[in-house]
């Protein structure tokens, strides 16, 4: 066990850092649908022009074929400036990339990953649905086979970026007669299809970053599916698994920074009676709590990095970096809306400077996406604890 | 000693909720947004003709004649129903008015013929003099004719048209308008120490009240979808995680309403220590409305992160009626300096 990074570790963290420092995007996110996607894949190009995208995927995709260790350093080294978030590029990246690369076929994997570290593509994730959030087994949207096709009806629901995206990963149940987790398949869905209707939903922060999504006698060719026909649920966990596992390390890092920002917050201002905030002690002690929270998540994403090379996949302990990140962020953004007190009355988009109300609001999505604490909770108990089911 | 509502006190609430519900519905919250006012003019008419701003002033004056609590039970009820709109600020500019020999202007509000909007200090322990000096945050201040000052620092009128330009911010309650000043000396209509305090502990006592409605609301909205919204087969009430939940949020109102009713009777009754029960019934019933906001939102899954559902309305709010009549810190701070209760 030991924290020391290689030298060519130490080289590979310099050219990052000289790389970003040259690459940082002048202007801001842009709001404007069109617009953020055309920003998000221009961001995603200019990184897979600069020999930076797709760090830890094999070179036959057109990745670096590098470990999750040179992976870990460009988060830490990209955390560390105030960069576009992964944004509409997580499903791809961190989701769609990494089960295709597990569970496709090779002109699957040939044709879609190129695409998606070249920044040509938006993918989303059709899973849940009206009735199937937690109980996602229980999904109904029905796939049947039409030949050489796949027709697809029903509707999928919270869809983050179903507007502006090309590809979506799409849940579908082809067999009602098994029990629920058969009968399930895993298709690559084109998000242009005719018979798809998309309806952007507005969230409590304020933006539309996810949609109800209607299918209409959708045609899919059969060659879409992932894995075998009523196989799907076993490909859907391997995603999820990733998604409570190392997606978050930038998520993690960027946190830390958001914790030292704060810390400068409550120095610049200063209570009623003209203190800095800082020396209040209940705000102090918060933020030291904070701090050391954080920096035992960098532990914990160190930890999960270290086991996922040994074992080959991230395991359930996913959940606790998950559940940890969420209970952490949820706190660390409660405490900026208490530092900033009356500014809070004002809202600003979590994008925005100074866009604390904004980042509180949308911290709460947090314990939801993804998998609500609960079910993490549930997981832990289960199958790191091995207690009985409920 | 009963500190329960009487059938009369019963019936004052149970009138304001069905009123509340078919001319104030919440989602009037959501269609009103972008509006000026938060509250269409012709329904605070009809909210003055109930007699509503004037419940705790006496009949000689114009009012309905009951005291703070009844006053606070519709208080309570406005929160249950997430009402927008200047109810606070008006009720307390009308007793403020009164206080200064401005029998017109607390007519005028009494009536509905204008309202009051709320300036929060910056610093809520900044002397409130004649002129004003210092930063305020405004709210619902479009279209009101006078401001209401009550804190800590003393408690003012300041007309309006006095003010000069106000910068507009966009609000995070989409229940309120936001407005921010800097004021250079305006003239207000300062209260004397003793008739201002008391003011700041009845508006301390009616926020409490807003936003133990508000803890009740969600609570009842949160223990509505555990029963009926159905995963892996059986409601979500089923599972500790939820359930116990819910009984927490049960708790945190009981609290809640229960010190708000204290310190009400505490006032109506003149004892020695209405600060002190003031302060704990907006100590406990901040923590009420925010916490049990907050768990509404988790147990309602995707659909409470969503603009749509009520579950957001009701956090946004909480924060915006938490931050008047001085802030928690300062009511955390100001608790340990008094005197034990009686
Ligand atoms: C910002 C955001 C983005 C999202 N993006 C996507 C996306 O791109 N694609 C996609 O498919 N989905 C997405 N989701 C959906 C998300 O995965 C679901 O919201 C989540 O799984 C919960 O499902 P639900 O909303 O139906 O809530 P429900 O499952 O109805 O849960 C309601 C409550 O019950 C609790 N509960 C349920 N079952 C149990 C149990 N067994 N034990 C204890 N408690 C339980 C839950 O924890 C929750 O508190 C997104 C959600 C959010 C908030």
């Amino acid at each position: 066990m030991d924290l020391d990074f290689t030298d060519s570790d130490r080289t590979f963290r310099d050219e990052v850092r000289t790389w970003l420092a040259e690459h940082v995007p002048r202007e801001g996110r842009p709001t404007q649908r069109a617009a953020m996607r055309a920003f998000d894949l221009e961001w995603q190009r200019t990184q897979w022009d600069g020999g930076w995208a797709g760090i830890s995927w094999p070179e036959e995709y057109g990745g670096r074929g590098l470990s999750l260790t040179e992976q870990l350093i460009w988060y830490e080294e990209y955390g560390r400036y105030d960069l576009p978030d992964i944004d509409a590029r997580f499903v791809g990246i961190s989701h769609a990339g990494p089960t295709l690369m597990a569970r496709a076929s090779d002109e699957q994997k040939a044709y879609h990953l190129p695409r998606i570290l070249k920044g040509e593509v938006v993918w989303c994730q059709g899973f849940s649905e009206p009735d199937a959030g937690s109980d996602l087994a229980s999904l109904r949207t029905r796939g049947h086979v039409d030949g050489d096709e796949m027709v697809i009806s029903g509707q999928k629901i919270w869809t983050s970026y179903a507007d502006i995206a090309d590809w979506q990963e799409l849940l579908v149940r082809t067999d009602p007669d098994v029990p629920k987790h058969k009968g399930i398949t895993w298709i690559i869905c084109d998000m242009h299809s005719p018979g798809i209707e998309i309806r952007p939903l507005e969230t409590m922060e304020g933006e539309s970053d996810f949609c109800e999504v209607f299918y209409n006698d959708v045609r899919l060719p059969l060659a879409n599916v992932v894995g075998e026909i009523d196989d799907g649920w076993g490909v859907a966990m391997s995603t999820l698994a990733f998604e409570r596992g190392t997606a978050f390390t930038l998520s993690q890092v960027q946190l830390s920074r958001i914790v030292e920002d704060l810390i400068d917050e409550a120095r610049d201002r200063s209570a009623p009676d003209g203190r800095p905030l800082i020396r209040d002690e209940e705000l102090a002690r918060r933020l030291a709590t904070a701090r050391a929270e954080v920096a035992s998540l960098r532990a914990m994403t160190y930890a999960a990095i270290s086991r996922s090379r040994r074992q080959g996949s991230p395991g359930p302990e996913g959940s606790m970096l998950k559940l940890f990140f969420s209970d952490a962020a949820q706190r660390v953004y409660r405490l900026a809306f208490d530092i900033v007190g009356q500014d809070g009355l004002e809202y600003r988009s979590r994008s925005s400077a100074g866009g604390w109300s904004g980042k509180y609001l949308y911290s709460f999505s947090q314990s939801i996406g993804g998998g609500t604490s609960e079910i993490q909770r549930n997981i832990i108990g289960e199958r790191v604890l091995g207690l009985p089911r409920g | 000693m009963d500190l329960l509502p009487s059938d009369e006190q019963q019936e004052i609430a149970a009138a304001a909720a069905a009123f509340l519900a078919k001319e104030l519905p919440i989602d009037g919250v959501r269609a009103r947004r972008h509006e000026k006012r938060a509250v269409d003019p012709e329904v605070w008419a009809r909210c003055a003709n109930l007699g509503w701003f004037g419940v705790g002033v006496g009949e000689a004056n114009g009012g309905v004649g009951y005291g703070l609590v009844e006053e606070a039970i519709l208080f309570r009820e406005i929160g249950r129903g997430l009402a927008p709109g200047p109810f606070l600020a008006t009720s307390l500019a009308v007793r403020a008015a009164l206080q200064t020999g401005r029998i017109d202007l607390a007519g005028a509000l009494m009536a509905g013929d204008c309202f009051a909007a709320l300036g929060l200090p910056r610093d809520p322990d900044a002397a409130v003099e004649d002129p004003l000096y210092g930063a305020f945050d405004l709210i619902d201040d479009e279209g009101a004719s006078v401001l209401l000052v009550a804190g800590p620092g003393g408690s003012a009128l300041v007309d309006v048209s006095a003010l000069g330009p106000v910068k507009r911010l966009v609000a995070l309650d989409p229940a309120s308008r936001l407005g921010r000043i800097d004021l250079t000396g305006a003239p207000a209509t300062v209260l004397p120490h003793a008739d201002a305090g008391a003011l700041f502990e009845r508006g301390t006592v009616l926020a409490a009240a807003i936003l133990a409605g508000t803890a009740e609301a969600v609570r009842d909205q949160a223990a509505e979808h555990a029963r009926t919204r159905v995963q892996f087969g059986r409601p979500i009430g089923v599972h500790q995680a939820i359930k116990h939940r819910c009984a927490e949020m049960a708790l945190r109102c009981e609290a809640a309403t229960s010190q708000v009713f204290f310190a009400a009777a505490a006032i109506d009754g003149d004892r020695a220590d209405t600060g002190f029960q003031a302060s704990s019934a907006k100590i406990v019933a901040t923590n009420a409305a925010v916490d049990n906001a907050r768990d509404n939102i988790q147990i309602h899954g995707g659909q409470g992160y969503t603009f749509g559902n009520d579950a957001n309305l009701h956090l946004k709010h909480a924060h915006a009626v938490a931050a008047t009549m001085a802030p928690l810190r300062w009511h955390l701070a100001h608790l340990l300096d008094l005197v034990p209760a009686e």
